[in-house]
Parts: C-alpha cells; structure tokens; sequence
C-alpha cells in the first residue's frame, strides 16, 4: 500500500484553480500585450514627427485600456475554466470522504461534460452498489433476529401444557408414584425446567438485539428496589450460609425500570452465591454518582482468571470450576445483564482477583435513555472484533503487521490493554511515529466501541513513517 | 358449596390440564375456546372466575374484558404482566389475578383459592 504524504487536499485542490487561472492569465496576456505593444512601437516609429502630444497620449491610453480588458477576460475565463476542473474534483473528494465514514448514500451530480463527469458517473453506480449490498445485510440480519424470536415464542408454547402436567404427575394428582417413577419424573422435569430457561433467554436476546427490550420506566425509589432484590436472594444466599450485607448511598428517586434493575442484580448476586464458599459474604451497593449510579456486587469466592473476566459477557459462556454442580444456568445470564445495562447506555464490568473475590459493577443513568438502541449480543463479536484489529495492523504497520497480530493473538494479547501496550512499545522503541501512537490507539477504540481522544481533526489521516528495519527485529 | 371457574385458551391441551387441576380441587370447570365463546359462555351461566389466556384469535381480549364488569377475572398468558399493564389490559376493577405461563401448579390452586375466598 502506497500511501504518500496526505497534503493532497491542500496542495493539489485549492492551488489548481489558482495555477490554472495563473496560466490562462499569463498565456492570455501575453501575445495580445505583445502584438499591442508591437502595434504601438510600430505606428510611433512610422508615424509623421508631428503627432500632437493628446494623439501619442491617446494611443498610449487605449493600448494599456486594451492590455487590462484582455487580462481581466483572460482572468475571468481562466478562472472559469479551472473551476470547472477544480471544483468538480472537490466534490469528489468531499464524496469519497462521505463513503469513508460508512454513508454510502453519496451521489455526485456533476454535468461537466468530460471525463470528469465519466468519472463521477462510475463513482454513483459504485456507491449504489455498496450501498444496496449494506442494505441486505441489515436485512439478513433483523432476519435472524426475528427467526429467533419467533421460534422463541412458539417453542414456549408446548411448554405450559407439559410443564402442567409433569407437575400434576409429581404432585399424585394420578396417583401415587413409585421411588423410580419419581426420579424419573424429577429428572424430566429439572431438563424441561432447563429448556424453558434456555427458551426464555433466547426471547430476551432477540429482544435486545432487535431493540424490542421493553422498559417500564417510571419513578423508583432505587434504594429501596436494591434492598427488596437483596431479600429475594437471601433464601438461596442461606443454603450456603452465606451472608448478604448491603451498603446503600442517600439514592434519589429516578425514573428507572425497577424490575430491569432487579433483574440485573438478580444474576450479579445468584453468580455471586453460585461462586462463594459457604460461610462467606456477599457485599451489595449502590452510589450516587454525578450523572449515573454505580452499582457493585462483591463475593469473596474464587475470583476469575484475566481470561475468563474478559469471556464471561459472551453468550453461553460459562467457567469451568471443578466443583460446578448442575445448577442449569444457561451461559447467558451475563450476556443479557450486558444488554439490559448497554441498552440504557450504561456500562458493566468485573474486577476480580484469582483466589480473592470478584466484584461486578454496573452503571445506571440518572436521566434514563428514551432512545432504546439495538446491541449485538449473539451475532458478532469476537471473531468479527479480530478481523477489525487484523485490518488495523496491515495499516498501520504494512505487510509487517500481519506478523505481529499473528503473535499477538497467539499470546492472547488482543484485548484493549494489551494492544495499547504494544502500541506504546512501538513508538518507544521509534518503530511508530507519536503523531501515529494517537491515530493507532483512536482506531483501536473505535474497533471496541468507545469515543475517540479528541486529537487535531486535520491530522487524523495519517503520515505512514515507520521504521521497517525496526519491524524486522526478531 | 361449589364454585364455578371458566377457563377460556385456545389451546386445548392447556384447557385439559387446567380443568384437571381445577376438578382435583374441587371447582368445577366450564370452558371456552376463544373471546367470543367466552362471553356467549358467560351469558349462559354466570362464573365464579374466568381465568382468561390472552392471545387468542377472534375479539381481541381488551373487548372482551370491557363486556364483563361484575365477574372475577385472572389473566392467563405468556404475555408478561408488565407488558399486560402497558396495553392497559388490567385496568379494570374486576381483574384480581395473573398468572404468568407456564405456571407452577400448586402456586395457581393457592391463589385461586384466596381469591374465591372473599
């Protein structure tokens, strides 16, 4: 890839109209003022001595007249002309700067009758055609969405009259049951109890995905929401002797989706059990900060490997631990706290420490979100985040780089942390230049989703000086 | 003496096993398949409680429901309830229950049983 030195805009565009309209002027100056000039000197040198003074005056005025009528059309034409270059070429620039950002709506409406225009033509059908190729992939996409919800629905149907009966079967509404009669019949109903979760998930994911996650937003005490959650848990939190201690900050009443809030804190407390030794404690809180509430749930259990902290918001996900019973979960509690907590535009993330403990934190806006926006549970990620940072490598570093995001990835250093790391060894050791250290890093935040530093508009293009040699190190 | 409950589905299989549960306890059971047999039903004989799906074809529920003021009602249905509310399906004084499918057995004998108690 060959990029050169990214003046092009400034250099070539602006002064095009300026060299052109210099030349036409020049060329249109020149012979006209040659022949003007020649006329002159001719007619005073062949002309009788005794011109009067007004007559030689007079000639001398109308041949400067004449000089500067012609230079000004000259100018006037000249400038015309190369505007009808130049300002066909900023549009174009302007165009491909829209196709950049991802709009593929542009269409340049350029009648200048030449090649230019050809070219603009093709620009049109190129971005048409991109633009329709987005436009299936959306719909392939809120296709998958809906199948999933649709299935979802009917697949819940079967479940009441089955669940129905396992129960009445269970409870000797048909009489008593043998010892095998009833294991089996625990057996069939803990799995069907399994797909009916499994079922339920399902339907929550496509709703996220699709946006159609409802909220019921309206005043909460939000103190009080946490304290109700934290004694709806406390009966399972009792089987293992574990103890639930809240720390609550002065909370004010928000508008807020309570049975959301609930419902988030639910599967942060449950892991948080399912993870504690017995005899433990699990500290729940909530602080008021200036625009959001954080929310944190502590265990003091086995605490997670860096690996797993990343892993565990992926849908069907789930650590292995030695000592895992058949608790059922389906994989995906996580993953839907994610969308429930990212579809209010806040954030969730855990700390943890192996052997120490984990704490969960979640934020919730005070101002709650009326815009509820789709988030990408099931159908990108990982994958698609690798491919990104893959693409970022080849530009920013050449050929050179595929190489190092290959041993990256290898050592599984293709999170956020580790490739600013790397980032930041580069420019050290003069591989990168600074102004590029910025450019890098903004471009890795956009792969993961977050806002840019704001850097000099102008120079986030960038100049590709690295120092190969420095590449080839190893 | 014994009290009668309607059970309106559209699903037959749900139907069957709701009127087991309830005859095993001791109500007896009348059925209806949709919103339009549930009111014909009605008019017929009056209920101690009909316990009502939602989605059903035919007259939408929220018609049906506006028809019956004076008879006890309890929502049936996958629909959660907080979705219920949002259509306003559960505005009206007569609603005094609803059980979220698929139900747990014995959770839907004791709540019936509180609300026929009154």
């Amino acid at each position: 890839m060959d990029i050169k030195k990214f003046s092009f805009k400034n250099l070539f565009l602006s002064r095009i109209s300026r060299k052109l309209t210099l030349l036409f002027l020049i060329v249109g100056l020149i012979a006209p003022s040659l022949a003007i000039f020649y006329f002159y000197t001719i007619s005073v040198s062949t002309l009788p001595e005794s011109i009067p003074a007004e007559q030689s005056i007079l000639l001398r005025t109308v041949a400067v007249v004449i000089i500067l009528l012609i230079a000004v059309d000259a100018g006037i034409i000249g400038y015309l002309v190369s505007r009808s270059i130049s300002k066909p070429l900023k549009e174009l620039y302007r165009a491909t700067k829209e196709v950049e950002k991802g709009n593929y709506n542009v269409r340049l409406d350029i009648h200048t009758g030449d090649e230019i225009e050809e070219l603009s033509q093709a620009f049109n059908r190129t971005t048409e055609a991109l633009a329709k190729i987005e436009e299936e992939r959306r719909e392939i996409d809120n296709a998958k969405t809906e199948f999933l919800s649709i299935t979802s629905h009917e697949l819940r149907s079967p479940m009441t009259p089955m669940k129905a009966q396992l129960q009445m079967l269970q409870e000797g509404y048909f009489g008593k049951l043998s010892k095998k009669q009833r294991e089996s019949l625990a057996i069939v109903i803990r799995n069907a109890d399994r797909l009916d979760n499994i079922i339920v998930d399902f339907l929550e994911i496509s709703r996220i995905e699709a946006a159609r996650l409802k909220f019921n937003f309206r005043k909460t005490d939000i103190a009080q929401t946490v304290e109700e959650t934290v004694k709806l848990m406390e009966a399972s939190a009792k089987e293992k002797n574990i103890k639930l201690v809240v720390h609550l900050d002065k909370l004010p009443v928000i508008e807020a989706d309570p049975d959301r809030v609930s419902q988030v804190l639910r599967n942060l407390i449950h892991n948080a059990i399912k993870f504690s030794d017995e005899n433990s404690k699990i500290e729940v809180s909530a602080e008021l900060k200036d625009d959001h509430i954080l929310f944190s749930v502590r265990d003091y259990g086995c605490g997670l490997t860096p690996e797993n902290q990343i892993r565990i918001f992926e849908p069907f996900y789930q650590v292995e631990s030695a000592s895992r019973r058949r608790h059922g979960g389906t994989g995906l509690g996580l993953a839907i706290c994610r969308g429930i907590v990212e579809s209010q535009k806040g954030k969730i993330w855990v700390e943890s420490k192996l052997g120490k403990g984990s704490k969960f934190y979640f934020t919730l806006p005070l101002k709650p979100v009326r815009n509820i926006e789709p988030i990408k549970i099931l159908f990108s990620q990982k994958g698609l985040i690798e491919k990104k940072i893959k693409e970022e490598f080849k530009t920013m570093l050449g050929p050179l780089g595929v190489g190092e995001f290959n041993e990256l990835k290898n050592k599984n250093a293709l999170n956020k942390n580790d490739l600013f790391e790397y980032i930041e060894y580069l420019t050290n050791e003069h591989i990168l230049q600074p102004e590029n250290e910025i450019v890098f890093k903004n471009r890795i935040n956009k792969i993961f989703g977050e806002k840019k530093e704001v850097i000099n508009e102008k120079k986030d293009t960038f100049n590709r000086f690295i120092n190969e040699e420095g590449l080839k190190r190893d | 003496m014994q009290k009668t409950i309607l059970v309106v589905d559209d699903e037959e299989d749900i139907r069957e096993s709701v009127k087991m549960i309830l005859e095993v306890n001791g109500y007896r059971v009348i059925e209806a398949v949709d919103g339009d047999d549930c009111l014909r039903k009605v008019r017929e004989e009056k209920p101690d409680l009909i316990l009502l799906d939602i989605m059903m074809p035919g007259t939408p529920v929220s018609e049906v429901v506006k028809q019956i003021k004076d008879i006890k009602i309890a929502f049936m249905s996958v629909v959660r309830i907080s979705d219920a509310r949002k259509k306003g399906l559960c505005a009206q004084d007569n609603i005094v229950d609803f059980f979220q499918k698929p139900f747990s057995v014995s959770d839907l004998i004791e709540r019936i049983e509180l609300i026929l108690r009154e």
